[in-house]
């Protein structure tokens, strides 16, 4: 992507962050500072309570993979082999950081862990609420060694409240908050919520704007701050307009499956298409574009009929429409129908599995959207980009390491060695002792 | 804690001027709750977000539109036709006076203004110049047509979103795309990061830049393990009723309380959590074998069965109490359960209360106060995004704006 690019010209040089955090929602923030040039280094203990749970997730690279090959030797369905480095899914939510092993339930882990904390920008953890203040090195103990610190803490319902000790994954924040309700058919279907965990998105890419609005002040003032992010806030935050809705109308917020309630458009929906699972997203949004699928149709004669003439009949009558509709679609092909739909100005688009967003997607071949990164186990492997091209500081998720994630403990001599300044028996000493 | 901590002024002094559609509503506003001054400009009839409902009047109102208000809070509105000829001058008056320029549309209508933010830009080298397309502003797809949904499929959030297939393994029901508009979430969260990322580099270069930010790249960037697992192990993973999609169909389902209210509640492979499970069963009386040497053996001798064992119970103590109850007792122990609330619920829930999750807006028109959802984070003490003033209405401020244009 931004190989050619000169190394200085990254939006985030000179930034170093701690990363504690693990999982999805916190590793999801620090890539993104990781894409703008920030040395992110994450840390995690050889003990399996204290690795990152997703290290043993599948899916895992194919058992033949090896660090000079990678996809390129083919894809079958691997196995960890007892190796907590060959995990995709791990791979592609750690590309450009570096990895280092340290014992924070070791008092000299967590002198190191202040050391490093010194010269950092930020630091960043998802623990369950409290854990960093048993180990003396929450946000008030920090920016007593480091005043300008940065402390970012993500849980799923935030810290401060009155529910702060309650568990929380994605899911949980997801119904919690009503993001689930709102995905799915109209009631008595029950929700149909989501197929993942948003809420450990949503609040990544929220941690990294936070993030880079701290790190500018701090570049300029030398402030720091504390910043308790919650996942079920920002499901709010993502919950539309239902919230305001409701106090204006006083009605319970529905579902209404792909339809578009709050606009003139129907059809508006995912019609089945020829095939197994296969279904094309139309939105029709103007009686000329109705006109248009007509006639694309070849006229049939129920699509002429007067209850299906203006939208608000259409609307009146989708699920007639929808049936009818997918008479037609039924025998076609979903790209075909797709692209000839296009031609005449609707919008329609193919529900694309990963196999078609991967394999097929011209658009996103084009945007060089997938970016080939190394691993030093597993080989070179296509690594989820990033969605936009800024044209002085590009975005690089293969970071200042050039790489897609660390091996555990992969960086221990650079960050330990030259970052912190430990001499080779100092640190064969403490690899002795169980804290690095 | 410091109140200068505090991030929701921390874009103080910064000035964006957002022309477009709803592809940049919430883009801008994120930007603007961080303490960044957003001028929009609109055309004679409003920005097109204003016609988008719900809408607070009983027919279509574009100073009523709820979807409006609710991405355009903290903003400034002048009329300008950014298209007309005698618009230049002006808008080259105010590129001087502006941080970021945010272009927002289908692509026609970028590409066609963009030839002036580049002069612009090349005139104005600090000028942040980022547009937000449906698929980007080159490839093959740039000018398709699109709406939330078709990013939705495109995009691959719907494949991986619905209900359970039948015992024969066939749907017969459609790919759901989430409600309401998280093509355009993904997209303006995006174009944040990105503008925050070219603020920071402006900061030590003294350079601005042009952004191109993708709805559809966005949209792809959301989907879990649904790439990885295609990419290295050649498995299209499929959709489930409110869980996980994944290679094969899982065992857990919904649960509904004593009330009616479906239930979050899924048991991970824990010891802990199976403890939970049956110490949950013995408060409200349910016998159970979990723990007997019988359950022991059935697990190692049968592990669906086991399973179906597991759900079936937790089915049964989620139906004994009301929804409130068992979240209660289920998180007392430790199990990450959660009722499925609609949205509205949590307007009076102490926790968001307590958090000052919701900002108070104060509507003139309306003669009342709306609550709006207004941060992702607190530091200790406030929210971090700061929310006060309710959307504006068309061309409430063209006259502020169109003199600042005039000064030098």
């Amino acid at each position: 992507m931004s190989s050619e690019e000169p190394k200085g010209r990254r939006a985030l040089e000179g930034v170093r962050i701690i990363d504690l955090t693990w999982l999805q929602v916190g590793p999801q923030a620090t890539r993104l500072l990781a894409t703008f040039g920030a040395q992110v280094i994450r840390v995690e203990w050889r003990e399996r309570k204290a690795i990152d749970f997703i290290r043993y997730t599948p899916p895992f690279a194919p058992d033949h993979a090896t660090a000079d090959g990678g996809r390129i030797q083919g894809v079958t369905r691997g196995h960890s082999n007892g190796s907590v480095n060959r995990a995709g899914y791990f791979n592609n939510t750690n590309p450009g950081k570096y990895g280092i092993t340290l014992n924070l339930n070791h008092p000299k882990g967590r002198d190191l862990l202040r050391r490093l904390a010194r010269d950092a920008n930020a630091i960043c953890e998802n623990f369950s609420p409290g854990q960093m203040d048993k180990w003396g090195l929450g946000y008030e103990e920090l920016r007593k060694i480091n005043p300008r610190i940065i402390y970012i803490q993500t849980t799923g319902v935030g810290k401060a409240g009155v529910y702060q000790d309650y568990v929380s994954y994605g899911p949980t924040a997801q119904a919690f908050s009503g993001l689930t309700f709102l995905s799915g058919l109209p009631e008595p279907r029950p929700p149909a919520g989501w197929g993942y965990s948003y809420l450990d998105h949503s609040p990544g890419y929220f941690g990294a704007i936070m993030l880079m609005a701290a790190i500018r002040r701090q570049r300029l003032t030398g402030a720091g701050c504390y910043i308790d992010m919650s996942q079920s806030e920002t499901g709010l935050m993502l919950s539309g307009t239902s919230i305001i809705e409701h106090q204006i109308t006083g009605k319970p917020t529905t579902r209404y499956g792909n339809r578009m309630p709050f606009l003139d458009w129907s059809p508006h929906g995912a019609f089945r298409c020829a095939g197994e699972d296969n279904w094309t997203a139309i939105s029709i949004q103007s009686d000329e574009q109705w006109h248009a699928l007509i006639e694309e149709m070849g006229s049939p004669a129920w699509a002429l009929e007067a209850r299906f003439a203006s939208a608000a009949s259409r609307k009146q009558n989708e699920d007639d429409l929808d049936a009818k509709l997918t008479t037609y679609t039924i025998a076609c092909e979903r790209y075909d129908l797709m692209h000839r739909l296009q031609a005449r100005g609707i919008a329609a688009g193919v529900v694309q599995k990963a196999s078609d967003r991967f394999d097929l997607d011209p658009q996103l071949k084009a945007r060089g959207y997938y970016v080939d990164l190394p691993h030093s186990e597993i080989g070179t492997w296509p690594i989820e980009g990033f969605p936009a091209k800024l044209s002085r500081s590009p975005a690089d998720v293969g970071g200042p390491t050039g790489r897609a994630a660390p091996k555990l403990g992969e960086d221990n001599e650079f960050v330990f060695g030259k970052l912190v300044g430990l001499s080779t028996a100092e640190m064969a000493a403490l690899t002795e002792e169980n804290v690095i | 804690m410091n109140s200068d901590d505090n991030l929701g002024t921390s874009l103080a002094g910064f000035t964006i001027l957002e022309i477009g559609n709803q592809l940049g509503d919430y883009a801008a506003m994120l930007l603007g709750g961080l303490g960044a001054e957003v001028i929009k400009l609109e055309p004679r009839e409003g920005a097109a977000s204003r016609r988008i409902g719900p809408f607070a009047s009983t027919a279509p109102d574009p100073e009523q539109s709820i979807f409006f208000w609710r991405y355009n809070l903290n903003k400034k509105s002048a009329v300008l036709d950014v298209d007309a000829a005698d618009a230049p001058p002006v808008l080259a008056a105010l590129a001087s006076k502006v941080d970021i320029v945010l272009l927002s549309g289908e692509f026609e209508t970028v590409e066609r203004r963009l030839p002036l933010w580049r002069k612009l830009a090349e005139e104005n080298p600090r000028l942040i110049v980022c547009t937000i397309t449906p698929f980007g502003l080159d490839g093959p797809y740039r000018a398709l047509r699109a709406t939330d949904l078709v990013q939705m499929a495109l995009g691959g959030i719907m494949a991986v979103c619905g209900y359970d297939p039948g015992e024969d393994g066939a749907y017969d029901t459609p790919p759901i795309a989430p409600a309401m508009w998280h093509s355009y979430h993904l997209g303006g969260e995006y174009a944040a990061v990105a503008m925050m990322a070219a603020i920071n580099f402006r900061e030590l270069s003294g350079e601005g830049q042009f952004i191109d930010v993708s709805v559809h790249e966005a949209v792809n960037t959301c989907t879990e393990v649904a790439i990885p697992s295609w990419v290295y192990a050649g498995q299209v993973v499929m959709r489930q009723t409110a869980r996980h999609a994944a290679p094969s169909v899982t065992h857990a389902r919904l649960s509904t309380s004593a009330d009616g209210v479906f239930m979050l509640a899924n048991l991970s492979p824990f010891e802990r959590e199976l403890r939970a499970l049956a110490e949950l069963a013995d408060q409200v009386g349910i016998v159970h074998v979990l723990g007997t040497p019988e359950f022991v053996e059935l697990e190692k001798e049968d592990r669906v069965a086991a399973a179906i064992y597991r759900n079936d119970l937790l089915g049964e103590v989620v139906a004994s109490l009301p929804a409130n109850e068992i979240f209660k007792r289920a998180q007392a122990l430790g199990l990450a359960w959660s009722p499925i609330r609609r949205p509205e619920d949590n307007l009076d829930d102490p926790h968001f209360a307590a958090r000052g999750s919701f900002a108070t807006i104060h509507h003139p028109e309306l003669g009342r106060d709306l609550r709006y959802p207004g941060t992702v984070a607190s530091d200790g003490h406030a929210p971090h995004f700061s929310y006060t003033r309710r959307a504006p209405r068309l061309g409430e401020h063209t006259n502020e704006v169109l003199k600042r244009a005039a000064t030098r």
